[in-house]
């Protein structure tokens, strides 16, 4: 009788006792009948892959902000001092951008590489706004662009308009010899009564400033000066060096359009690092919050899982207690 | 006082100078602040004299006198002197013609 009772509590509790070969027929059996039991360990598979990758993701905008701030370091100190090499030139003939000529050329300044926030779309937006300004029946306008991102946007609508693009501009850092050789060939590609260069002016690490700058041809320079116009100023000026007033004024305006181009450039390289900090300081932020969010739906699954396997063995537990006493 | 090297010679501005537009060669600039001078080698650009007696002085390249190595000079001298006696075309002989002209400048402006 003894034996018959023990024999029958043996049975009933070789479960309990090694849970082991209950687990290995359990997981043999998910993938056919135990459907909902798999379902619930797939899913939190699926959420620690996603941490994984957010975490991946976090860690490489995290460097390219690092790698963003270092640049910045670099290129503010020069877009800075390369601001004394303009105003001269606004202090002589004056800033003009209301100026009304036939032949306008706008030079677009932009990045090659992306990831820095809207300030490629800002100078493209600006462009065109100028564009529709200055265009009309009897004047034309032209772009130039430097840069593969304005170069992309562009293309699609203004494809016609674009005379000259130049990209790879900042594969070297920028020095004036290499921003003066662009100037040159862009010079001796179009035809011009007035440049419009159109780029982003450095204000903060968070802020920058759609700018455009006015260079004018030498004729309208002499033109305007000699009228009484907006360059009225110049007239009282003399003029030395060169043969005649003219050659001194295309040397001038030559210059001047190089001076402005390579304070133009560096403001917009400055930028675009300041940019791009920040938008990889936001995606580091976002990618945070995502992995929060992430890891309290990951624990609170498992969590659940634990509370009903427990329940489980616990209700299973008490149902045979129950059954014993009887 | 500044002493400018103009393309028409050296040109010496005091306050309240007529309003000028110069271009720049090559050459010394010199700035007198009481008695002391400072001298800067430019490599060119302009100068623009307003008649408020302010002057903007632009250059590509400024150097204080006294850090300019004169063998590196002497030896720049000698290369674009002989660039310029095997040059053939028009343009390499501008090119030659421009590098004697800064070096031959430089090699003025450390001697004097």
């Amino acid at each position: 009788m003894a034996m018959a009772a023990l024999r029958r509590e043996g049975r009933r509790f070789a479960p309990l006792i090694s849970p082991q070969p209950m687990t290995a027929v359990r997981s043999s059996l998910i993938s056919e009948e135990q459907v909902p039991l798999g379902v619930r360990s797939i899913s939190t598979q699926i959420v620690r892959n996603r941490m994984k990758s957010v975490k991946n993701i976090q860690k490489i905008t995290k460097a390219m902000k690092m790698v963003a701030a270092s640049k910045l370091r670099a290129i503010q100190v020069r877009a800075e001092n390369s601001r004394g090499l303009w105003q001269p030139f606004t202090a002589l003939l004056g800033d003009t951008p209301s100026v009304d000529v036939k032949k306008n050329v706008i030079v677009t300044i932009s990045s090659d590489k992306g990831l820095c926030g809207g300030i490629n779309s800002t100078s493209v937006k600006t462009s065109k706004a100028l564009h529709k300004l200055t265009s009309g029946p009897d004047k034309e306008a032209v772009y130039v662009v430097l840069g593969e991102k304005a170069k992309a946007q562009m293309i699609r609508d203004s494809k016609k308009y674009i005379v000259v693009s130049i990209t790879e501009l900042q594969k070297n850092p920028l020095n004036y010899t290499q921003v003066s050789v662009v100037a040159d060939d862009i010079l001796k590609n179009v035809e011009y009564d007035a440049l419009r260069i159109v780029f982003n002016k450095f204000q903060s690490v968070v802020a920058f400033l759609p700018t455009t700058a006015t260079v004018l041809s030498p004729e309208v320079v002499e033109r305007e000066a000699e009228s009484g116009g907006r360059l009225g100023e110049l007239d009282s000026y003399e003029i030395e060096g060169g043969d005649t007033k003219s050659e001194v004024l295309q040397n001038l305006t030559e210059f001047q359009f190089s001076c402005v181009m390579f304070n133009a450039v560096l403001e917009n390289a400055c930028s675009e690092q300041g940019a791009r900090m920040s938008a990889m300081d936001s995606s580091s932020r976002n990618a945070g919050d995502m992995l929060d969010r992430l890891t309290l739906t990951y624990n609170r699954t498992r969590q659940a899982s634990i509370t009903t396997e427990l329940t489980e063995i616990i209700s299973g537990a008490s149902a045979l207690e129950v059954e014993f006493l009887f | 006082m500044v002493i400018i090297p103009a393309t028409t010679g050296q040109m010496g501005v005091l306050p309240g100078h007529v309003p000028t537009i110069a271009e720049l060669r090559p050459g010394l600039l010199s700035v007198h602040e009481g008695n002391d001078v400072t001298k800067y080698f430019l490599s060119s650009g302009f100068a623009f004299i307003h008649a408020n007696s302010v002057a903007d002085i632009i250059a590509v390249e400024a150097v204080q006198i006294d850090r300019i190595d004169p063998s590196l000079v002497q030896k720049g001298l000698a290369e674009f002197t002989q660039k310029l006696s095997s040059a053939t075309t028009d343009l390499e002989k501008a090119e030659a013609q421009i590098g004697v002209d800064v070096y031959s400048a430089l090699n003025f402006a450390i001697s004097g």
